[in-house]
């Protein structure tokens, strides 16, 4: 007797675990990641200087992925009101532009933001998105972007730069100059 | 001596002075505001769609039509979402079914629709592969999704009236999300 009541026991138990393992609902939900900050703003960035900021993406996956960073301008219509266009998608530079997250894990992607030296560029208000996908798909996926707002002071950065260099040149030479000349005459002759 | 001394310095200081704006902007400020911990994160349930076997100029809905899946806006951001499709590609080369920009089928080119429930001002909207809002609808504004918020939605897939049978086709389709304006 107390033999069948260990048998039935123990097939009780074994059911159990087949029946919970098929109930269950996967834990896996597929494409489960998340990025923040959902919204970066720069300001007074100067033609010709750079900025950078990081991106964190959280896979909240049980499996690692990889995720892809590209650069996206909206329609007018989906801008905040009073932005333009960035004019050239390749001033934002992602690092790496591709990352592998592990499984429960975060990563970090470094944006560089960078705006050629030219008068044009100054005194303007842009806004870009940065789009961050999965790069294996299931049939619906899930895409983010982080709405990148620009704006750029009235000084071009480079010209300065010219002034500085030829300045710094004209003052090494004087004081080359100088040297030679008072060692030439406190030379005894 | 000590007179030449000075004396170059003073050319030396006179010309430093047309580098003072170039020090002088060293010292701007570029400010870098990001949002606090804003988070984007939004899950989709289901996210696969097992057809089966579909014959050529049918119409195929998700079950429940329009219940079918759960958009759960599960960060801390009220966010705007867009929807954008592709081409059916065949799995083992590169056969393909174009996806329709005109809510028509043809031959190898099939049609896909979706339906928010709720949405009574809107049937059901094509798929295309130009990315259009998903929620809100466009020209609506205040109507974003909110942080725990949810959208449930359904597909509906039109097949091309003539294509090559018995090869096994995948498509996707994508969501995305953006911090609302």
């Amino acid at each position: 007797m107390t033999r069948q009541i260990k048998y039935f026991i123990w097939i009780w138990f074994i059911a159990a675990l087949i029946a919970t393992a098929i109930l269950l609902p996967s834990p896996i939900l597929a494409q489960n990641f998340s990025v923040a900050p959902a919204e970066v703003k720069i300001e007074n960035l100067s033609p010709g200087d750079e900025a950078e900021f990081e991106l964190t993406i959280y896979n909240k996956d049980n499996i690692s992925h990889t995720f892809i960073l590209t650069a996206y301008n909206p329609e007018k219509s989906q801008r905040r009101p009073g932005r333009a266009e960035l004019p050239d998608d390749g001033w934002i530079n992602f690092s790496p532009q591709e990352v592998e997250v592990a499984a429960s894990s975060d990563a970090k992607v470094k944006v560089e933001v960078a705006i050629p030296s030219n008068q044009e560029w100054a005194g303007k208000i842009w806004e870009i998105w940065l789009r961050v996908a999965p790069k294996d798909k299931d049939f619906l996926a899930v895409n983010y972007y982080i709405r990148l707002l620009v704006s750029t002071s009235g000084e071009v950065r480079s010209v300065s730069d010219i002034g500085l260099f030829a300045g710094i040149i004209a003052v090494l030479l004087l004081l080359g100059c100088g040297v030679y000349y008072f060692r030439c005459k406190t030379k005894p002759k | 001596m000590k007179r030449g001394i000075v004396s170059i310095v003073l050319v030396a200081i006179l010309a430093l002075i047309p580098c003072l704006p170039a020090l002088a902007q060293d010292t701007g400020t570029i400010t870098i505001t990001m949002t606090g911990v804003s988070e984007l994160s939004i899950t989709l349930d289901p996210t696969e769609w097992p057809i089966g076997d579909v014959a050529s100029n049918t119409e195929y809905e998700t079950q429940p039509p329009i219940d079918w899946c759960t958009l759960t806006n599960t960060g801390n951001v009220n966010v705007n979402t867009f929807i954008v499709g592709e081409d059916a590609k065949w799995v083992d080369g590169a056969y393909k079914w174009t996806l329709s920009s005109d809510e028509t089928n043809g031959e190898h080119i099939y049609g896909l629709w979706f339906r928010i429930h709720g949405d009574t001002a809107r049937d059901y909207v094509p798929i295309t592969k130009t990315e259009s809002e998903f929620w809100p609808p466009s020209g609506v504004t205040g109507e974003e999704i909110g942080a725990s918020d949810s959208k449930q939605f359904g597909l509906r897939l039109l097949t091309p009236t003539f294509f090559y049978a018995g090869r096994q086709m995948r498509t996707h389709v994508t969501i995305s999300a953006v911090a609302a304006a």
